[in-house]
């Protein structure tokens, strides 16, 4: 019985060192003090107008959205191709080529940055849009090609036998067997890209220009002068937008095991 | 509807011979199995017939016309998987229809010809269920009416019975023969399941290895076998193992090590004087004979209606025997006999090979 207590306390101190630094961060977006501390003594949506009133915070923002979801949209479109592609290989190529697309998980994102700043800084994609959603793209990637790999491995590969028995041709049977089945696992790699992409910071502060720059510059450029609670509120609104993602994956991995049952 | 067939085809993965090259006929309408254990070359065979394996050489040919290197999207094939390999995320009515759908048909002819379909594989009604909740004799009937709807020219079944339970197996089995009375079309069907084979079948081809062992009706296989593989594949058999004294207008004379007076039977093809060889009976053949060959019953197996009986005849030679409940002998012993048109004398394939 002591034991099990011990275990829990245990376990509830593990999750609070895990999660407190996180919504710590919470309070502060909502206090009235014009400099960050914890706890607030008084309490306003101050900051919060502070933040969207601020054009470079809000424009942080919207290029945040825009790179993870075209980075998300790439990274479905090339992860499911790859994946498509490595299906069809024989299992020691297809490994082989698995064990390339989890580079840029292995890479230390600093190499990564440097690399893609001197590539981008040759052909003029330092500062833009497109220099950021490559660089994330690349980094997802791995994510949506596992996503999508798993699966096409569940996917019966006696269902397109028997459509193209029922006559139809490659791409019907993609559009309406392989496509479907494997739905699921596109959006989660959509999800997983997204998240990936909306809090990488590593390779955004060496691509972002002052044009463009996502919310975890914008942050990282803020902190370094001053930490008002405006931070907080950039922060509280990427940790709502990573929940919400990661839920949403939980969501569609369920989906996915009831269409199996 | 439409003739079949195979003219040499073979087919070779790497080194391994999956097919021999082998000829297969089938007529217009008929019901063809083929048997064999797994490894026999029977999945690949029908695989070949699809359009799913090209053969290493060969012609695959459908209404004499040769279709070797057709794809499978061409050949108008109905085929129904072990697994029924039925879409998921479609409902019973669209994987029915799919096959109607890319032949671009109206939406209501398909409509029409769907609910038929459901209607003679007795779903009728049953477009709007999920994949996910049919049981699996429901899901083999829904696979049966996906191949048939879209009137293919050929039939072909891979195991579809073999996820079934034994009853359901029966039921079903029946079902797909009196359908196929019905309407007969052109049918291939693999089976490893001799029962299923006998019931159904129009003909049944053998295979083992690679090879068509033997191709025929099952009254041909059951009463008539090529070799001793058949007549073991097919039902029960006793087999006894002699040398061939001779062989003289369709009979031969087996003489057997242990028995006075040599065995005599229908000659099957390839046996030859002075050759190794096996007399087939067929237990239920093995009858009640007073003064006939003298027998020590060492094992009784009540099957229902009738009890096998295994006897010790000779030194080192059994017999099992298959009496009706009513003719069981209650003693120790037992005399036994039967007709020489009951035997057949036939190649010893273990041996031969």
């Amino acid at each position: 019985m002591a034991r099990a207590i011990g275990l829990k306390l245990f376990a509830a101190l593990a999750a609070a060192i895990i999660v407190l630094p996180v919504i710590a961060v919470i309070p502060v977006a909502f206090s009235a003090h014009s400099y960050a501390r914890l706890p607030p003594e008084a309490w306003s949506l101050r900051w919060w107008a502070a933040f969207f009133a601020d054009p470079t915070w809000f424009a942080a923002l919207i290029v945040s959205l825009e790179v993870a979801v075209l980075s998300a949209v790439a990274c479905i479109v090339l992860g499911t191709s790859a994946a498509l592609g490595m299906n069809r290989l024989p299992p020691v190529a297809r490994k082989l080529l698995a064990g390339v697309f989890l580079g840029p998980i292995i890479a230390p994102a600093i190499v990564l940055a440097v690399g893609l700043y001197s590539l981008a800084r040759s052909v003029g994609l330092v500062g833009s849009l497109l220099g950021l959603v490559i660089a994330h793209t690349m980094l997802a990637m791995p994510y949506a090609v596992l996503n999508i790999g798993v699966s096409l491995a569940a996917l019966d590969p006696r269902l397109a036998l028997a459509a193209a028995g029922l006559g139809a041709d490659r791409w019907r049977i993609f559009r309406t067997i392989t496509l479907p089945l494997i739905l699921p696992g596109i959006a989660g790699g959509a999800v997983f890209a997204f998240v990936t992409s909306f809090d990488e910071v590593v390779l955004a502060i060496f691509l972002s220009g002052p044009q463009v720059k996502t919310l975890p510059v914008r942050i990282w450029e803020e902190i370094r002068v001053e930490y008002t609670p405006v931070v907080a509120v950039a922060a509280t609104i990427m940790i709502v937008l990573a929940i919400t993602g990661a839920a949403l994956g939980r969501l569609l991995g369920r989906v996915r095991q009831e269409a199996r049952a | 509807m439409s003739t079949v067939s195979f003219r040499g085809v073979s087919k070779r993965f790497g080194v391994s011979e999956v097919l021999q090259p082998l000829d297969l006929d089938i007529r217009t309408g008929e019901f063809v199995s083929v048997l064999g254990p797994s490894g026999s070359g029977k999945t690949t065979l029908l695989n070949v017939a699809a359009g799913f394996l090209a053969p290493t050489q060969g012609k695959f040919f459908v209404d004499e016309r040769d279709i070797t290197s057709l794809p499978p999207r061409r050949r108008n094939i109905g085929m129904v998987f072990q697994n029924y390999a039925l879409f998921p995320h479609m409902d019973v009515g669209a994987n029915v229809a799919y096959g109607l759908r890319v032949r671009k048909i109206s939406s209501a002819e398909i409509a029409t010809r769907v609910a038929r379909a459901l209607q003679t594989v007795q779903l009728e009604g049953w477009e709007s269920r999920a994949i996910a909740s049919l049981s699996g004799g429901q899901q083999q009937r829904v696979a049966l009416a996906r191949a048939m709807v879209i009137e293919p020219d050929i039939l072909l079944m891979d195991e579809p019975l073999g996820a079934l339970d034994r009853q359901l197996r029966k039921n079903v089995q029946l079902e797909i023969r009196r359908m196929h009375l019905r309407a007969p079309r052109t049918t291939l069907y693999v089976t490893h399941d001799q029962e299923e084979a006998l019931v159904m079948s129009d003909r049944v081809t053998v295979m083992r290895s690679g090879r068509i062992e033997q191709i025929g009706t099952a009254e041909e296989l059951y009463h008539s076998p090529a070799n001793t593989f058949v007549a073991r594949f097919l039902g029960e058999s006793n087999l006894i193992p002699g040398e061939v004294i001779d062989v003289a207008s369709g009979k031969a004379r087996l003489s057997v090590p242990g028995l006075e007076r040599p065995l005599v039977g229908r000659a099957a093809a390839g046996v030859a004087k002075a050759m190794k060889a096996a007399a087939m009976i067929r237990p239920e053949n093995i009858r009640l004979r007073p003064g006939g060959l003298h027998g020590r019953i060492v094992e009784r197996v009540f099957l229902g209606e009738i009890t096998a009986m295994r006897l010790v005849v000779a030194d080192g030679i059994q017999l099992w025997s298959r009496l009706l409940g009513a003719d069981v002998p209650q003693t120790e012993t037992m005399d036994v006999g039967w007709r020489d048109e009951d035997v057949s004398i036939l190649p010893d394939e273990a041996r031969s090979k």
